[in-house]
């Protein structure tokens, strides 16, 4: 029932944001593309860190899936 | 700014959602790019040190396939705890491996994608391998422009694991599938969101063979071995958030909030935020701070008795309630260049965190037995053609 109640509400807070959007002129996305506004701005360094995150803390998630396991002490 | 950086700016620019025309349809690398990077990671009082050394490259194939290679090896060495006892005054403590832990991992990762005019689809794969486990797997992911402003993004991912401890005679393997749904949207010409679900399943040998439990009973005590559920069901709701300032030298802040429940009975909140900021000559400073916290498994204890122990028990200090705190500071430089090689960017980073039982939101009063602090530290050089 928790979990339920938290999906609507991030059911909401999404369809929210949305609908919050400015139209953007595709000329006007230039400060959108700057290689600092990247949602990763370096995929190997987040990857390193996420893995030893991940080796030492009971969860992980949302970024998506590739690469396995591993017997990390 | 140089012509060649607007350029680049330009068709960076094409490759946000929507952007792309019809006779433009491509979204491959366009650029052969290649990377070393190395990361050293270490705990406090002589724990786990590790080595991590990583070549990648990517090329382009044709207008439309983009291919990638990925090669990574670990050296981990040192001690970790296996169990905690109480001691005779009565404070729990944890029992150390002794360092003793000496070990390498190998990877191996490819990848594959082909754009088309609103969509690009991927596929990975790959094989990680250390003298007791072995990771097979291979995922697939589809992102998909929905309009101007809005893509969705979808992946799922596979991985065959097989774990055969050191000391032991068994051999035990797991399966874990997870699956991702999330949109990118252009909320205004200065900002970003993205939202992303996942949803996990782990199934098979869950437990850790090199954790025990002590069990304190009235006629004397007893070690166990960790045994967990042989099943594990997640979900993990990321929100990012990336905003531009062009006033503060087009400086970026970048906010991440993920949520996590399983129902291993362990809920974790993560806040992560980093600004990113230029300097000049293509310098950028980046400071970030990271604060993690989670609750306990519900068949979690330090130490067991009579009353407590169970079908299921575990002391893996991962599966604790705590809170971990820190950040660090990136830097890096971008050398943009007009010949064969046409950009190389140096980058080396340093991240300090410490991990605490206080630190759980909310308190804990475990008494902070199990405490520690690491660090990280990675330099890399990347190269595109």
């Amino acid at each position: 029932m928790k979990s339920l109640s938290l999906k609507i509400i991030g059911i909401v807070c999404v369809l929210v944001t949305l609908s919050a959007c400015t139209p953007v002129k595709p000329w006007e996305r230039g400060n959108l593309a700057l290689p600092q506004m990247a949602l990763e701005t370096d995929v190997h360094e987040a990857a390193l860190r996420n893995h030893a995150f991940h080796s030492k803390e009971g969860s992980n998630g949302g970024y998506g899936g590739g690469g396995g396991g591993c017997g990390c002490n | 700014m140089s012509k060649t950086l607007v350029n680049r700016l330009s068709l960076a620019a094409l490759a946000l959602p929507g952007l792309m025309q019809p006779a433009q349809a491509e979204r491959s690398e366009e650029t052969y790019n290649t990377g070393f990077q190395y990361g050293h990671y270490e705990e406090s009082g002589d724990r786990m040190k590790v080595d991590v050394f990583e070549l990648s490259a990517a090329a382009p194939i044709g207008k439309a396939f983009t291919a990638s290679l990925d090669l990574i090896r670990d050296t981990m060495s040192g001690a970790s705890p296996v169990f905690n006892v109480r001691d005779a005054d009565g404070q729990v403590r944890q029992q150390i491996s002794g360092a003793s832990i000496v070990d390498q991992r190998d990877v191996v990762n490819v990848g594959f994608s082909y754009a088309m005019e609103s969509v690009t689809l991927g596929l990975t794969g790959g094989v990680s391998g250390e003298n007791d486990y072995l990771s097979r797997y291979f995922g697939t992911n589809l992102s998909w422009d929905l309009s101007k402003s809005t893509t969705l993004s979808a992946s799922a991912s596979y991985a065959f694991d097989d774990v055969f401890p050191v000391g032991r005679t068994y051999r035990k393997s797991k399966f874990n599938q997870q699956y991702l749904l999330g949109v990118t949207q252009v909320i205004d010409k200065n900002s970003l969101l993205q939202s992303n679900m996942t949803f996990g399943y782990n199934q098979g040998f869950l437990s850790d063979p090199y954790k025990q439990v002590f069990v304190e009973n009235a006629v004397g005590s007893s070690i166990l071995d960790d045994v967990r559920p042989d099943k594990k069901f997640q979900w993990a709701w990321l929100t990012r958030y990336a905003r531009h300032f062009k006033d503060l030298n087009r400086a970026a802040l970048h906010a991440d909030y993920r949520f996590y429940v399983d129902d291993w009975g362990v809920v974790s909140h993560m806040v992560e935020t980093s600004w990113d900021q230029p300097i000049a000559d293509d310098w950028q400073l980046t400071p970030r701070f990271r604060y993690y916290t989670q609750y306990e498994a519900n068949f979690y204890s330090a130490i067991f008795d009579g009353a407590t122990i169970g079908r299921y028990h575990s002391s893996d200090y991962r599966l604790a309630g705590f809170g971990t705190l820190g950040g660090g500071i990136k830097l890096s430089k971008n050398f943009i260049m007009s010949g064969l090689i046409k950009d190389i960017k140096l980058q080396a980073a340093f991240d300090y965190f410490d991990r605490k039982a206080s630190y759980q939101l909310g308190g804990n009063d475990s008494g902070g037995f199990d405490d520690y602090s690491f660090y990280m530290v990675t330099a890399s050089v990347n190269v595109k053609f």
